[in-house]
Order: C-alpha cells, then structure tokens, then sequence
C-alpha cells in the first residue's frame, strides 16, 4: 500500500501537468476507490492472522517496499498516467491513533452516500493551504478528488451563507480552517520529530506543490515560467551540514582568510617588540604654545565683536592712540612707592583693627571683681572729667548723685540700726544661719567703706575734689605699714649684724657660755629670717592694691640699686610692686617665697656693698649669682665670706684647671713612658715626639732655620743593644703574626671539641678504658675537621702566608647585593656583565647618554595616541632605522612591553 | 709672620749656576696653560669627559680617524670595561635581543669616549728625557726652572717658617687650596693659583695633621687634645672631641667621612654631614702614624709598629686585610690612584710595592722613607731626612725605578711629601716651612669637572657641594672590591640546625603563648565547661602541630639513612635480607 502511495506522489508533477484531464475523470476515480476498498474489506473477512502476527507481516513488507524503491521509480517512469486510489490512513498505519478494533467499526460508512465522503475530503482540502509540511496524503487527496464537485458544492453552500448572514466569503473559510486542524501525528512535527516521510527519504515537497495553490493569482504564471525554467536546468542540491560543522568550516576558512591579513602586521610587531624604545607623536605639530599666540588669532565673527574691532582697529583711534595713549597710560600709572604705601597703610590698618578687637574680645571676658570696680571709677573719674567741660552735664551728675545719696540714707542699708538687723542683733549672730551673716558682715563692710571715705575725705588736705580715689588713699595707707615694716626689718637686720660682735672678755667669753650665747643667737637668726620673710610677704600683701606702674623691670631695678648703694625703701617697694603685680594675675603662694629670697638678697648684696666698697659691676655679679643660692647660703656668704667671691671662684678654677692639665700631661708621658718600654724597638722619631707633646707649648727653640732638637735626634747613631733588637725584630713579629692569623682562622672557622666521655662514664671496668672512645664519636671528630681544613684551603689566604683576609659577613653590606638572580637571568656571569657599564652621566658621554636611559616609551603629553598604521617593512631590516617613524603601536600594548622591559 | 717666597731659595740658585749644563730635551707640558684655552673636560682613569662634543671638530677630524685604529681600539675596550655577556647559548630570546641591544649601546658610548679621549683631551703628561749618558735623576729643579715658562717657575719656591715647627700640607682634591698646618700651631691656607695667603691663624698647641673636607671652605686640624674643624675663615666650626687626641687625619670625599686615628690607637669615622659617628674600631695595634685612604675602595689602610698593615672599613669591627709587610714598624703607606698598587715603607730600610688584587710583594727596594705619596700619574715620591726622591715606572711593566731625586737646602727634614693634583708639582712639608719643586709628568693633564676642577668658581662649587651631597655613597659601600656592589650574592653558608632542646623550648613557648589566649565566647550551649576544654586543647595541639609535623619529617630522613647505611654497611651476603621497599 505504501508503494502504491509512493508511486502516486511521484507522478504528482505530472497529475499537475494534466489536471484538466484529472478533473474529469473524477468521478471514476471515485468509483475506483470505492471497490478497492470493498476489495480490502473482503480480504479481511476471511481466516484472518493474530493481530501481532499481522503487523509484523506489515513491517516487513514496508522494509522490502523501502528496498525496493528504485524499481518502482523506473515503472513510475514509464507510465504516463497512472492514478490509484490512496489507502486511506486507518489502513496505512501511519500512526497508532487508529486502532485496528476500531477500524472495523468504521467500516460501514464505507458504503455510504457520496456527500459524507466528499465532506471529509473537504475538510482535507482546506487544510494543505497551511499544513504544507503536514500530512502529505491529505494534501495528494485533494489534488485528487476534491477539486470537482466537491468544490462545486462547498461554494454553493458558501454562496448561501453569505446569502444569509451577508458576510464575506472568507470570513466562513478562515473560520473552517481554524476548526478543522487535523492532528495526524502523536507529536508535533519538527526538525527533531520528522515525519516517517520525511526520514525514510522521498517525501519532498515539489514547488509545482506549492503553486498549485496559488493558481490563477496574479503572477502565477510568471512564477510558473520561471520554476519551468528552473526544473529545466535542474541540478540536485545536497542537504546541508549539522550546524556545528558548518560552522567550524566557515571559522576554519575566516582564520585562513585573516591569517593572510594578520601576517602583514607581523613585522611591524616584531620591530615594535625589539624596539629599545617606542616614540609615540613624535612628529605632530602642538601649534600654538602660549594664550598670546592663540588670541592673535582671534577674528570677530558676531556683530558685537565687528563693531568692537571696528572701534579698536579704528585708523583714528589707533593714531590717537600712537600719539598719546601712552601719555594717558603713563597717567594711568601708579608709583612703585605710591603703591606700596597704599598697601602698607591698609595692612596697618587691618592690624590695628584686629588688634582691637582681639584686646576687646580679652577685656569682654574678664570676670575678676576688682578689675571692673577699677573700670568703673575709670569711668566715673573720665565723667568727671566731662563735667568740668560741661556744666550741663555735671549739674545732671550732681544730681544723679544727690538721688543716690538720699536712696541711700533712706535705706539706711549701711547701718545695722533697721529693725531687722536690730532683731538680728538681739538673738544673737551665732544663732543665725549662713546667709543672714553673710549679709550682716555685708552691710557692716559697706558701712566701713562709707566711713572710711569720710575720713579720708577729712584727711586730704591737698584738695576736696572727688578726684582723690581711694586707690591713692590705700596707697598712703600701704605706705605706712610698708614704713613699719621697713622699720622692723631694718632693726631685724641689725641684730643680725650686731651678732658679730662677741665680747672679749669676761664671763660671756667663757667657751659654754660662748657656745650657748651661739645657740642662741643661731635661733635668733633663724627667727629673724623668719620674721624678716614674714615682713616681706606682709609687705606683698599690704601692697597688693597698690597700683603704681613699675616701669622698669624687677632685675633692671635691682641691679641700679646696687649700683647707688643707697638706703631703699622704695626700691624694695618697687620689686615688691613687681612682685605683687605677679601674684595678682594668679601666680601661685610660692612666687611669693622666692620673691622674698630675692628681697633679701639684695640686702645681702646691699650690705656687701657698704662694707666692702668693692666695685659695683662685681657686686652686681656676685649678686646676680647669689641671687639663685638660697637664702641661707647667702646669709652665710655674708657673714663668711668677706671679699668678692666671683675673682676667687675663678681663680681656683683655672688654677686647679692648670693642676690639672700639668697632671694630664704628666700621665702622658707617663703613658709614653711605659709604651716605650713596652716596645721592643725604640723609635728615635718618636721620642722626639713624644717630647714635643710632653711639653709643648715651651721649650724648643729654633735658631735660624735649623731645627736644634730634629736633626740632631735623627743624625744619632744607634746603640748596641737598638741595632740587635732591629736585627731580631722580625722573628718576633712574624711569629706574633703567625699566631695572630691562627686565632683569627680558629675565630672564623672554629676548630671542633675533641670527643669526650661523661666523666665516670665506663671507667669500672677496664673493658672500656682499654677500647677507647666510641668509633662513631671518632668519626664525627674526624669528619668536623676534614671539613674545617677544606674550609680553611678554600679561603682567600690559604696561600698567603702573611696575609689574613677577614671572610667575616658583613650584615649591611648584603643589602647592596641582590639575593636572586633577577627575572630574565638565567646565569650569574651574564647578569653581572650585563650591569658592569655605568649608564650614568658622569661615566658616559653626552651622546650616549640618552640612549642608555631612555625609558620604553617616549611621547608627549597631551597628544594623542593615534592606533598602529600598516606600512612595508623589510623582513630583516634593523629596529632602529624605525625608531623615529611616528605611531606604531597603541597604548595599551605598549604598555604591556613596558612592564616586560621593566623586568630585565 | 708668613713669608711667601715665590723663587728658588739662593743656595740652589748658586749650585744651578756653577753646573754645566749638558744638551738636553725638555719635554714638559703645563697643564695648567693648556687647560685655560681648552674648553672640554678631561676623564682621569675611570670617569671620562662628559661635556658634549663641539660638531666641526669631528668635521675636521674625521680624515685623521684611520692612522690611530689600533690604538683606538685599545681605549675604546678599557671604556667597555670589560668582556660583553656571551649571547650564544642564551635560550630567552628576548632577553637575548635586550642584550644585544645594550652591548650595542655599551659600545657607542665606549667608541664615543674613545674619540674625546682622542680628540678633545690632548694635553699629554710630560716627562723629563734624558740623551746619552745623562740621567733624569741628576737634573737639578734649576735647570727645570730654566726650560720651563713664567707660571711653572712660580712653582718654584721655598717657604721659611722657622718658628712654628716642622709643616704638614693638604691639597684640595682639585689642586687649587694648600692647607699647612706648622706642629706649634700655626694653620694656614694658600690659594696656590695666586699664591696668597687667604688666612692664618694660630691655635697655640700642637698640631699634628691637617685634612681638607670635601671643598676648599673647611678643614680639619688634628690638634693637642682633640681635632677641630675650620671654615675658611679660620673660623672654629667644631670640636671632635670623641676622637681624642688625634694623630692622623684623612677624608673620604665620596662618602663624606672623616676617619681619625689617635694616640691610643683608636680609629674613629665621622660621617661630616650629619655629625654621626660611623665607626668607632680599636685597632689593638697601639699608636701610629701612617695612615692612607685608598681611593679606589675607600679602605683606610693604618701601617703599624709590628710590621703589619690593616684595612678598615667603617662598618666592621675586624680589619678586611691584616699582612704583614715589614718585619719591624711600618713607617709610612700610600696608595695609586687606581687602588691597585700599594707602596710601604719600614723602618728596615725597604720600600715594598704591593699588588693588592693578590697581596702579593711586586717590587722591594731598598731606602728608607718617613713618608710616601703616589702622584695622579703614578709616580711615587719618598722622603726621607731632607732628601727627596721621585720612583717612576715608565715601562708600564710596575717595574719603579729613579726618576728624580730632590735635596732640601740646609738639611731641613722632610715631614711631608704630597703631590698636587692636577699639577707637575710636589708639596714637601719640612720641617722650616714648605717648598714646593716641579716634576715633570707627575700630574694629570686633563681634569673632568665632574671630579675636580681647578678653575672652579664659587657657584660651581656650590654647585658641586649639593651635587656631591646627593651622590653621597652609604658608608656601608666601602669594601674591598667595590665592584661587588650589585651583584648578586653569594650563597651563604648553611646555618646550624637547631639542637633538639632548642626546639622543645620553641615548642614549649608556643604552647604557653597559645594557651595565654582567650577563649571567645560561644553562644549557650557551645559554651559549657567541656566544650571549652576541647577547644583550648585544639588550640594546644595546633600550636604544637608544625613541630610534630618537622619531627616526624626528621625522623623519616633518619630512617631512610639509615636503612641506605644498612644496606651498604651490611656484609654482601647478608644484604638479600633487608627488607625491600615496597613499591
């Protein structure tokens, strides 16, 4: 059966060819159908084989049908014509889907009326239209019957559809097709599922297939022509190769094609590779160098800018220009002097404003009391001032203070008569807490205050004005305590003078009694110092409100004392004005103590001074010195030490200075003395020296170019007993440095410990003693030496015998010597010759120079690098001819060649 | 005080007259001449002309090129400085191309110094000739004086200094500057061009040596108790006062070091620019009075009374070289310029000339010799008492033989003899002054400005000074062979395998330092007591791991030794009894 279908197919171009024939004889084909099939179903009636019998059968006959194939192509050859009926699917087991037991159910619509038959034709036709890869038998079928009466019918049905709905004719057709999709296969058919047709070889699709559909459009016959000629001139084409084949030839054949396009670059890489160097925009021309230059260039384009240009470049301007605009910028011109004045003046200004305002920020943020009581009378007393310059002023100030003074006589807040403080007072202050205490010392305070300014108001016989402040009136008061204190100072002093004088006579002069009147009168000096320290520091304290500005500093002052030598009281306040004005800004309790020390010493100093009238710059200096020793040390300089101490001082210095050199001196020679025996060889010339140093800055006089000792030394004649010690010296040093050199070896290369044996070890039994050491501590002895001597053969001086080279490592030495042989190296002595040359500028020439350092790759900033272009170059041309020939390479590469040359 | 006589003392004057002068050749070059109308700079033995070429010049030069091939060739290999690496079994080729390349270049620069040595550096050495039976060392300077032009003969001249005691000298590296240093304390600096006297001052003690610094504007005096360092001025600017009573001075200008050896026998380095004491070494051979840097190496050589000279570098306790040169006390020590070649002389009467690249004697002559110079040309001058004697080598054979010989008038005692760079001059310090004599070929004609120039002016000075301070070489730089310097090093010695104590103590130390770490805190649950114990042993056991792992790994060499020990100790018929290794 499948033969029969093969045949059909085959012969498909020409059932083309004649179809008109094909059409009419329609109808018996119809008929011929019918009986084939009856035919069939009569041979299934008889005995029939088991089912799996029968499809073996099947599958037999389809092999054989499939060898045979050629054969039946050669018959389809002959016949013109030959049509026969197709099997239908059922019976061409195509496909599972129809099974055998219901094949037989099918059988009776066989016989049934045309119009059932002709509607599944139908159905058939309408499919090949897009199921072209499909089912083949469906579409042969078509051809076959379906084009007559069926088609006939099926537009007349159409006709009355559109008759009754008044659609389209292609709407109904579109719909059929969608519905009537048959499924002919289990799975979809594909590149990876093809239809048995397909594989077992001879299902082609002829175009004549695909035209027939197409028929009667316009073009058709134009296409026909030319598949006509087509077929004609008909060659077979060959399926094609997998993809991946395919593919691997068309790469095999790109790389044989870029190969050939490759390989021209080939010596321009190479050349580039070799190259020392690689110059990159060499040639290009930068153009303009500087903004000058540019601007030059400039050409108006806008209309503002020709109007501009047409002013500037204007005949007349230009001349008026040329004629004077060098005038008028002369004018323009401002003084190198002017202009520095200018600028100073404004930095000085700035300063002084920043200056101020760094003073007001400071003042702003002083919080002490005093200060801003201070400030304040400043401020009345600069009020003051304004009001003698105004009366209006001052009658409003007067005023002003009149309201206050009432204010305060009603308040009566200075009093301790109001009725509180009268309460206060009776219960008693003790049983009053804090705060009330407070404000009751707070009020008797101000009281004082009020009064006191009465009084001195009363005492100031100079003038009644307000000007009189109290400040000065504490000033007048601290003068008096600080005359008090003076005065008691003055008589401590005193008695510590007047301790000196010891009675001579009488019982006083008893030695107890001497020793207890020194007891004393230690204790009474401790406590005058004691007292006269305590003065000082009352004097700082009476004098802290005192407010008179010492100009000269504390040192300054003091020195100019001395100088005078005079009785001061206001000298010592001055330094204590100094000293309090120091505690005042927050110094510590213990400024207080040293200033005291420093008061009295310049006492001390002063009283040198009365006695000893020495000169004052020495005083000045001893003082000075004194001044950082202690107080009781200078105390017992005074007493001590009568005459100027400095002059003393330095002469115990450079005396025992010269002591000591003279001392130095001695030793050496001493020193050289000793060496001298010491030494077997005595040296003429050394001696000399030795001389020399001995003494050298005397002695030794030179009369009229000649040498008196020099000559004389050399020209003596050597003893005996110095020319057998020369004769003899060598042995002596040379066997010294025979031993030298065998230390130094033994140092180095240290000689091995000889083998021995725990002490005890073995020695019970005589067995052991008689064996000896052990063999194997023997030969490790052995062995250590062996490789000592080799050790000591392979040394530099194994030959020489008056020479040691020291094979001593040096650690900071190594690090100017590589550990490894660098990268591309593979052998020491190329290495080391490849760095013998210096390239240095002080060892080269200036030509070669910059040959030797050029670094891989040479170009210009700013330039770009431009990809490599193809030129010709010579197979064995030389790298450098090419050196300067512009870009050759791109950047990055050459950047790889860069790091490979950094290497080497 | 000081009185500059810029003429030949009379007493010699006289004899020049008296002799008869035999017809001769004088062939003598004054450098300092030349040198002002030449504008290239001169390379001495290593370094080479660095200014750039003037073009016409090898215009017109060029011609000239072929006679003198051979001989070029000859300079050019000295500037290659040695053999080109061996390309031919080199598998990297692209090292084989850099290489290549290099050599190349190597060879351009040495062709290119070839030339200006060649064309742009004529001035030649002179040297004194003698015709017949004459011999160069009888030339007396008078007849120098009479060939020679007005400057050379200025050169010409005794100094008389009769109270300040005998003269020690020093010349700046480029000639220009003398220090003189009077042993009663008298310093003073001469510019030699102009022969004045820039100043002089007196320190009223002992001086024993004087030293310049790196230029002309400071200097150090070795004086009584310490050495002190000088401006120009006379100005004191510092006192070493770690070195002690100094007795030797000497300057190592590339390293910026000023090495000291004093009465105890102490060698002490200070590097002068940051005031650093680089070294201080005892030398344990007591005091001494030759001293010498070599100025190839920078090794400091100190000659001593037993005999022995030792080198010293400023980073080793141990000398580099102790040899044993005289067999009594080594009176003095110099060294050539090219650090190759060095001259001692001993009590003993003899004057040995060493090979230092093998420490061997080359030349033993006899004489005595307080001290010795070596000349930029190789001549090695000796004095002794007040005769003066020049030994050159003019067969390049380092074969030294007479040359000149010079005696001092009226017996003064030579204490100094030093070269001028630069110039055919010979500074001799005595002991009534300085003098100063001429002899021919001594200097080298052609100075690079890159080591020395004599006509520098102030701002080339200051120039150079920050120049040299950039260039200033570690002193860890100074060896024996400083060529060595970045090469690679060579293999060291294994070092001792630590004992098995040791180990266990490491060991021990690493437990202890791990179990001193805290424990983190877990979540609960992985915090409980025991979990907590487990976790510190794994901590233990991973601290002691690495040590187990490298004592089983001992172990396994052990036994694998011994089991080829026992094989190969085993009597032949017993051997098919060891056990085989499985394979």
């Amino acid at each position: 059966m499948a033969e029969k279908k093969r045949k059909e197919r085959a012969g498909g171009g020409e059932s083309r060819t004649n179809k008109k024939f094909k059409k009419h004889s329609n109808s018996k084909g119809l008929t011929k159908k019918s009986k084939d099939k009856s035919n069939m179903r009569r041979k299934r009636t008889g005995p029939r084989l088991p089912s799996a019998l029968r499809t073996e059968l099947d599958r037999l006959n389809a092999r054989i049908s499939s060898n045979s194939d050629d054969e039946i192509n050669s018959d389809v050859e002959k016949d013109v014509y030959e049509y026969e009926e197709e099997v239908p699917q059922e019976e061409s087991r195509k496909n599972r889907r129809f099974d055998p037991v219901e094949n037989y159910e099918y059988e009776l619509p066989e016989d049934f009326e045309d119009e059932n038959v002709s509607s599944d034709d139908d159905d058939d036709d309408n499919d090949d239209d897009f199921d072209v890869g499909g089912n083949e038998g469906n579409l042969i079928e078509d051809l076959d019957d379906s084009d007559g009466v069926e088609e006939e019918d099926d537009g007349r049905h159409l006709r009355m559809l559109q008759g009754i709905t008044g659609m389209s004719n292609d709407a109904f057709e579109g719909k059929k097709k969608k519905n009537n999709v048959v499924i002919s296969e289990a799975h979809p058919e594909s590149e990876y599922n093809p239809t048995r047709d397909v594989l077992e070889g001879d299902g082609h699709i002829t175009v004549q297939d695909l035209l027939e559909p197409i028929q009667g459009k316009p073009g058709y016959s134009k296409l026909r022509k030319r598949v006509q000629y087509m077929d004609r001139k008909s060659t077979s084409i060959q399926a094609p190769l997998p993809k991946a084949d395919r593919e691997k030839l068309e790469r095999m054949a790109v790389y044989e094609h870029s190969k050939k396009d490759i390989t021209k670059w080939e010596h321009l890489v190479k050349r580039n590779r070799e190259a020392p160097t690689i110059f990159f925009g060499e040639d290009v021309d930068l153009g303009f160098s500087t903004v000058g230059a540019i601007a030059s260039e400039f050409e108006p384009r806008t209309e503002f800018e020709k109007k501009i240009a047409s002013l500037v470049y204007d005949d007349k301007v230009i001349e008026a220009h040329k004629a004077d605009g060098s005038k008028l910028l002369e004018l323009n011109k401002i003084s190198a002097e002017d202009y520095m004045k200018h600028r100073n003046h404004i930095a000085k200004m700035r300063s002084l404003l920043f200056h101020h305002e760094m003073k007001r920020k400071r003042v702003k943020k002083i919080k002490s009391k005093t200060y801003h009581r201070l400030k304040n009378k400043d401020k009345l007393k600069a009020a003051s001032a304004e009001m003698l310059m105004d009366p209006e002023a001052a009658k409003e100030q007067a005023r002003k203070q009149e309201f206050k003074r009432a204010e305060e006589r009603m308040t009566l807040k200075h009093k301790n008569k109001s009725k509180w403080a009268r309460r206060i007072l009776e219960r008693g202050l003790n049983a009053q807490d804090e705060g009330t205490r407070a404000a009751m010392a707070e009020q008797l305070h101000h009281h004082a205050l009020l009064t006191r300014k009465i009084n001195t108001v009363k005492d100031s016989s100079s003038s009644s004005s307000d000007s009189s402040s109290d400040e000065d009136d504490e000033g007048s008061d601290q003068d008096r305590a600080s005359e008090l204190l003076e005065k008691a100072k003055e008589k401590t002093l005193k008695v510590l003078e007047d301790d000196e004088e010891v009675p001579n006579s009488g019982v006083l002069s008893l030695p107890f009694m001497v020793r207890g009147m020194k007891k004393r009168k230690e204790e009474a000096i401790e406590e005058a110092k004691l007292a006269l320290q305590e003065y000082e520091q009352l004097e700082g304290t009476v004098g802290a409100v005192n407010l008179k500005p010492a100009t000269a500093s504390g040192r300054r002052v003091f020195g100019m004392a001395n100088n005078e030598a005079s009785e001061s009281n206001n000298k010592i306040k001055t330094d204590n004005k100094k000293m309090k004005m120091d505690n005042y800004y927050g110094n510590s309790d213990s400024e207080d103590d040293l200033e005291a020390k420093e008061n009295l010493n310049i006492t001390g100093g002063r009283k040198n001074d009365v006695e000893k009238d020495a000169g004052p710059n020495c005083v000045h200096k001893e003082a000075a010195d004194v001044r950082q020793d202690s107080v009781f040390k200078n105390f017992d300089d005074i007493v001590r030490d009568p005459g100027p101490k400095t002059t003393y001082e330095v002469a115990i210095f450079t005396s025992d200075s010269w002591r000591k050199m003279k001392s130095e001196n001695g030793v050496d020679a001493n020193v050289k003395k000793s060496q001298e025996i010491k030494e077997p060889i005595v040296q003429n010339q050394d001696l000399k020296e030795g001389e020399e140093e001995s003494d050298s800055d005397s002695e030794e006089q030179m009369v009229d170019g000649i040498l008196s000792t020099g000559p004389k030394d050399s020209y003596e004649l050597p003893s005996q007993s110095e020319l057998i010690r020369h004769a003899f010296a060598g042995d002596d040093v040379e066997e010294e440095f025979e031993k030298d050199k065998q230390e130094i070896l033994n140092d180095e290369n240290p000689e091995p410990d000889k083998p021995v044996l725990l002490p005890g070890w073995g020695q019970w039994t005589h067995i052991q003693q008689k064996k000896g050491l052990p063999s194997w501590m023997l030969k490790e002895h052995d062995d250590a030496k062996r490789k000592r001597e080799e050790t000591l053969k392979k040394r530099k001086d194994a030959h020489l015998k008056h020479v040691i080279i020291s094979e001593k490592l040096d650690k900071k030495a190594e690090k100017l010597q590589t550990k490894t042989l660098p990268y591309p190296f593979t052998s020491k002595e190329r290495f080391e010759q490849s760095v013998r040359m210096p390239i240095g500028s002080e060892f080269n020439p200036e030509t070669a120079i910059r040959a030797l350092n050029r670094p891989d790759v040479v170009k210009k900033p700013g330039v770009i690098i431009k990809p490599i272009k193809f030129e010709e170059v010579h197979q064995h041309e030389k790298p450098e001819d090419h050196k300067r020939s512009g870009q050759k390479r791109k950047p990055n590469r050459s950047k790889g060649a860069v790091g490979k040359m950094k290497k080497q | 005080m000081l009185i500059l006589v810029p003429s030949i003392s009379a007493a010699s004057l006289r004899a020049a007259s008296s002799q008869a002068f035999p017809k001769r050749r004088l062939k003598r070059e004054r450098t300092t001449d030349l040198s002002f109308q030449k504008t290239a700079a001169a390379a001495p033995c290593d370094r080479q002309a660095s200014l750039t070429f003037l073009p016409f010049l090898f215009i017109s030069m060029g011609s000239k090129e072929e006679n003198g091939d051979g001989e070029m060739d000859q300079t050019v290999k000295k500037y290659l400085r040695g053999e080109a690496a061996n390309l031919e079994g080199l598998q990297d080729k692209k090292l084989k191309g850099q290489l290549a390349i290099r050599e190349e270049l190597y060879g351009k620069s040495a062709k290119a110094a070839a030339k200006i040595e060649k064309w742009l550096l004529p001035s030649e050495g002179g040297y004194l000739e003698a015709e017949g039976i004459e011999k160069t060392w009888r030339i007396k300077q008078e007849s120098i004086a009479r060939e020679v032009d007005i400057l050379s003969l200025r050169n010409q001249y005794d100094i008389v200094l009769p109270e300040l005691g005998p003269y020690t000298i020093d010349f700046t590296p480029n000639g220009r500057y003398m220090a003189a240093a009077g042993r009663k304390g008298h310093l003073a600096v001469v510019d030699m061009k102009t022969l004045s006297l820039i100043k002089e001052i007196q320190v009223r003690e002992t001086v024993r040596d004087v030293v310049y610094l790196h230029n002309e504007l400071f200097f150090a005096a070795a004086q009584k108790k310490y050495p002190y360092i000088y401006n120009r001025d006379g100005t004191e600017l510092h006192c070493l006062k770690e070195h002690g009573a100094v007795s030797r001075l000497q300057f190592l200008k590339n390293h910026f070091l000023l090495a000291s050896i004093n009465k105890f026998g102490q060698l002490h380095y200070q590097d002068v620019t940051m005031g650093e004491m680089v070294g201080n070494y005892r030398t344990g051979s007591g005091r001494t009075d030759a001293m010498q840097v070599n100025p190839f190496n920078g090794v400091v050589a100190l000659g001593h009374s037993s005999g022995t000279v030792t080198m010293w570098k400023p980073t080793s306790a141990a000398p580099l070289v102790k040899m044993l040169c005289h067999p009594g006390p080594v009176s003095s020590l110099a060294f050539h310029p090219n650090g190759h070649l060095m001259a001692t002389s001993g009590k003993e009467k003899k004057i040995k000339i060493w090979d230092l690249r093998k420490f061997e004697v080359i030349q033993t002559l006899s004489g005595h010799a307080k001290t010795l110079n070596f000349s930029q040309k190789g001549l090695l001058a000796a004095g002794t008492g007040s005769f003066v004697q020049i030994l050159g080598d003019f067969s390049g054979s380092q074969n030294y033989s007479r040359y000149m010989s010079h005696s001092i008038s009226k017996g003064y005692q030579v204490g100094k003899v030093l070269f001028r760079p630069y110039e055919d001059v010979l500074g001799i310090g005595h002991s009534m002054g300085w003098s100063s004599i001429l002899i021919p070929g001594s200097g080298e004609p052609n100075f690079d400005s890159w080591v020395a120039n004599p006509f520098e002016t102030s701002k080339q000075r200051r120039e150079k000074e920050v120049h040299s301070l950039l260039d200033k070489l570690p002193p860890e730089t100074i060896m024996l062979d400083p060529t060595k310097v970045g090469t690679v090093r060579p293999a060291r010695k294994k070092e001792k395998k630590p004992t098995k104590e040791e180990r266990e103590a490491e060991m021990e130390a690493a437990v202890e330092a791990a179990k001193d770490t805290d424990i983190k805190k877990k979540t609960k649950g992985r915090n409980k007591p025991s979990k907590r114990a487990q976790r510190r042993k794994e901590i233990i056991d991973r601290a002691k791991r690495p040590f187990l792992e490298h004592w089983v790994e001992e172990q396994e060499t052990f036994r694998k030794k011994q089991k080829t020990n026992m094989e190969t100790e085993m009597p032949k018929s017993l051997q098919r009894f060891v056990r085989q290794k499985a394979t």
